[in-house]
C-alpha cells in the first residue's frame, strides 16, 4: 500500500443558513495516496468543493479529522494552516484566481514570498516553473495580455513553483474551450506521470474518467 | 517581504491616482501646516533677537526714577560703584538724552541728542562713516563738537563732506557744534535708533542742558563670559536694596529677547497643536481609503491568503500600505511646509531657520497616523475567510 496523503476520516462540515443546518459533507472518509490522479466528482451542491476546500486547508470540519501528507490538521490556528497551503497544496482555479496587476513571473513569485524563499531563487524557481508549462516567453505580462489557456498555465505554475505534496485543482478546463482545456488536462496528465499527486474536481464525467480514479460525490456523501 | 510590500503599496497607489492624491492631501495639509507653524514660530523669535541683539546682548541699560534724580545715589560715581560691587561688569557708561532740534543753515531735523563719555564708541563698537568719535579731552574741556547719526548726516549735509562742519543745537539758545564723526548706518535696535541720534561729550550736555549732576540712565556693558541675564539680576538685586524696586528701571535686551522667545514659542506650539488635529483628521482619511482599498481587494487577497499568506502577513501588506501612503504624505507635506516657510519669511524678510525637529516631529505623527488609523482595515484584511475572500466578486 503506498504512502497516504490526504486522510478524511468522518468528515462533516455543517453550515448554518438561518435555522436549518445545511450538511455539506457528512461522514465522509477517503483515503489518497502519493501519485495517484484522482477525481472528486459529483453535481453542483453535492459537496465537492466543500471537500476541497477541507482538503485545501482553506475550511476545517464540523466533525473528523484530515490528514495532510501525514499531518493532522485538527486544532491548527490560521497561521498554521495557511503555512500548509503554501508549502503542501497548489491550488488551481476555474477562474485562474490570477493577482491581475502583477506579472505572470510575479504570480508565480507569490507563494514562494510567503514560504521565505531568498530574493534571488525565488526568481530562478518560478522562471523554471513557468518553462515547465511552456510559458517561459510570457513572464512579463500581465493576465490581461494572456489567453484563457496561457492565464491557466500561469496558474498551474504558480501552483506548482513550492513544490507542494498536493495539486488539487478546481473545474481546471471550466472557463476554457475544449481544445484548450484537452491541453490543460493533458499537463496535468504529465505532471502526474512524473510523480505528483494530483486531485481534480468537476462535475464534468468525461473529464473525471480521465483521471486514475473516481470520487463520487452526492448530498455530502461519497458514493460507493 | 517588506521591499515586496512597499512595491506592492504603490502598486495599489498607481491604480488609483486620484483617490490616492485626494487622501493624501489631508496628511499633506496637516504635515504642512505643522511644519510652516513651527519654522515660521522659530523663524520669527530669531528675527526677533536678532533684532534686539543689534542694540548688544550683552549690554543692560538702568533708567533711575525721576524722584531719584536728585537723591545723589545717581551720579557719575555710581558707575564705578556698581562695576565695583557686582561681577562681570566690564563698563557702566553714564549718559544724559533728550531730544532737539539740530540745524544745518535752513534745513533742521529733530533728533535724540545724548551726552555720552569718550569711551562710548568704543565700548559699544559703534563704526564711523567718517571721522571718528570725540576724544575724553573733549569732554573734561565741555568742547561743542558733535557726532552725528547717519540720517541726521544725510539730512542736513546730502552729499556732502560732514566733518568739519557746523551745526546748530537748540535748547535753551541755539549754540553751533563742530561735527567731528558721522556713524556708519546701522540698524535700529529696541532701545535706540543710532541712525537719528547725535552724540556729544558728556560734560558739554551737563552744562549746556541740565546743569546738575545727576544722570539720566546707564548702559552697562557685560563683560565677556558672563551671562547678561545672571548679572542684570543681581544689579536688579543690588539696586532693590539702594532705592528700592521703584526707584529705577532696568532695561535688559537678553532678558527681552528670551521673553520673545518663550511668546513665540508657546504660541508656535499652540498653534502647531491645533494643525495636528487636522493630522489627525488627514489619519481618517487614510482610514477610509483602506477600508475601500480592503473592500475592493476581496478577492485579491482571497488568492494570497490560498497561496498561503497567514493573517500576519495580509496585515503587514495593509499596514505597510497605509505607513507608505502617510510617510508620502509627511514627505510632500514638509516639503510643501518649507516652500511656505520659505514664502512667508522671504516677504517678511526675516532669515528663514528650517525647524528639523518640526521635520522628525511631523515624520513621527505622520507614521503614528499610518499605524493607527491603518490598523483596524489591517486587521479587517487579515480576518477575512479564505472561502468567502476567493468568492467575492
Amino acid at each position: 500500500m503506498a504512502e497516504s496523503v490526504i486522510r478524511l476520516e468522518d468528515v462533516s462540515r455543517y453550515y448554518m443558513m438561518g435555522d436549518f443546518i445545511v450538511k455539506a459533507l457528512d461522514g465522509v472518509s477517503i483515503d489518497i495516496s502519493r501519485g495517484e490522479f484522482t477525481a472528486i466528482m459529483g453535481p453542483s451542491g453535492s459537496g465537492k468543493s466543500t471537500m476541497m476546500n477541507l482538503i485545501g486547508c482553506l475550511d476545517t470540519p464540523t466533525n473528523g479529522y484530515i490528514d495532510i501528507d501525514g499531518e493532522n490538521t485538527a486544532g491548527l490556528n490560521e497561521a498554521e494552516l495557511a503555512y500548509i497551503r503554501n508549502r503542501k497544496v497548489g491550488f488551481v482555479f476555474q477562474q485562474f484566481n490570477l493577482l491581475g496587476k502583477l506579472t505572470a513571473l510575479d504570480n508565480v513569485i507569490t507563494p514562494l514570498l510567503y514560504a521565505g524563499v531568498p530574493t534571488r531563487e525565488r526568481k530562478q524557481m518560478a522562471v523554471h516553473a513557468l518553462e515547465r508549462v511552456g510559458l517561459a516567453d510570457r513572464m512579463d505580462h500581465r493576465p490581461n495580455e494572456l489567453s484563457g489557456g496561457q492565464k491557466q498555465r500561469v496558474a498551474i505554475a504558480r501552483a506548482l513553483v513550492n513544490n507542494p505534496t498536493i495539486l488539487l485543482a478546481d473545474e481546471p478546463t471550466g472557463a476554457l474551450d475544449t481544445r484548450t482545456g484537452g491541453q490543460i488536462m493533458e499537463l496535468f496528465e504529465e505532471l502526474n506521470s512524473e510523480g505528483r499527486t494530483v486531485v481534480l474536481v468537476t462535475h464534468d464525467r468525461d473529464l473525471g474518467m480521465r483521471c486514475h480514479r473516481q470520487i463520487h460525490i452526492r448530498d455530502g456523501k461519497v458514493e460507493a | 517581504m517588506l521591499i515586496e510590500n512597499i512595491k506592492l503599496a504603490f502598486n495599489a497607489m498607481r491604480g488609483s491616482k486620484m483617490r490616492t492624491a485626494l487622501s493624501l492631501l489631508g496628511i499633506v495639509i496637516g504635515v504642512a501646516s505643522v511644519v510652516a507653524i513651527l519654522t515660521i514660530g522659530d523663524s520669527a523669535s530669531k528675527s526677533i533677537t536678532e533684532s534686539i541683539a543689534i542694540g548688544g546682548l550683552d549690554m543692560v541699560s538702568i533708567y533711575p526714577s525721576s524722584g531719584q534724580r536728585n537723591t545723589g545715589i545717581f551720579d557719575e560715581a555710581f558707575g564705578d560703584m556698581l562695576r565695583n560691587d557686582i561681577e562681570g561688569i566690564q563698563a557702566v557708561l553714564p549718559q544724559n538724552s533728550s531730544t532737539a532740534r539740530v540745524r544745518n543753515g535752513k534745513e533742521s531735523i529733530n533728533a535724540s541728542v545724548a551726552g555720552v563719555l569718550s569711551t562710548y564708541a568704543s565700548t559699544l563698537n559703534l563704526e564711523f562713516g567718517e571721522g571718528e568719535f570725540f576724544s575724553s579731552m573733549d569732554n573734561i574741556n565741555r568742547r561743542q563738537v558733535i557726532v552725528l547719526g547717519s540720517a541726521i548726516a544725510e539730512e542736513l549735509f546730502p552729499d556732502q563732506v560732514v566733518v568739519g562742519q557746523y551745526v546748530s543745537l537748540f535748547r535753551s539758545q541755539a549754540k553751533s557744534y563742530l561735527v567731528v564723526g558721522v556713524l556708519e548706518s546701522k540698524d535700529p535696535s529696541i532701545s535706540l535708533s543710532y541712525n537719528n541720534s547725535v552724540f556729544i561729550p558728556y560734560n558739554t550736555y551737563s552744562q549746556r542742558f541740565i546743569r546738575t549732576n545727576g544722570v539720566g540712565s546707564y548702559v552697562v556693558k557685560i563683560a565677556e563670559d558672563y551671562d547678561t541675564i545672571e548679572v542684570s539680576d543681581a544689579i536688579t538685586e543690588y539696586l532693590d536694596n539702594i532705592v528700592g524696586t521703584d526707584g529705577y528701571s532696568i532695561f535688559s535686551p537678553a532678558s527681552l529677547a528670551e521673553m520673545a522667545e518663550q511668546i513665540t514659542g508657546t504660541f508656535s506650539s499652540f498653534l502647531a497643536l491645533i494643525a495636528a488635529i487636522s493630522l489627525l483628521v488627514g489619519g481618517i482619511g487614510i482610514m477610509n481609503i483602506m477600508l475601500v482599498s480592503v473592500a475592493e481587494r476581496t478577492k485579491e487577497i482571497g488568492i494570497r491568503k490560498a497561496l498561503g499568506a497567514s493573517p500576519n502577513v495580509i496585515r503587514g501588506q495593509f499596514l505597510v500600505e497605509a505607513l507608505t501612503l502617510t510617510l508620502l504624505g509627511g514627505i510632500l507635506g514638509i516639503v510643501l511646509g518649507s516652500l511656505l516657510s520659505y514664502a512667508v519669511t522671504n516677504m517678511l524678510d526675516w532669515s528663514l531657520h528650517l525647524s528639523y525637529t518640526s521635520f522628525i516631529l511631523a515624520m513621527g505623527f505622520s507614521m503614528f497616523v499610518g499605524i493607527f488609523f491603518g490598523w483596524y482595515p489591517a486587521m479587517k484584511a487579515s480576518r477575512l475567510d479564505p472561502i468567502e475572500a476567493l468568492n467575492y466578486e
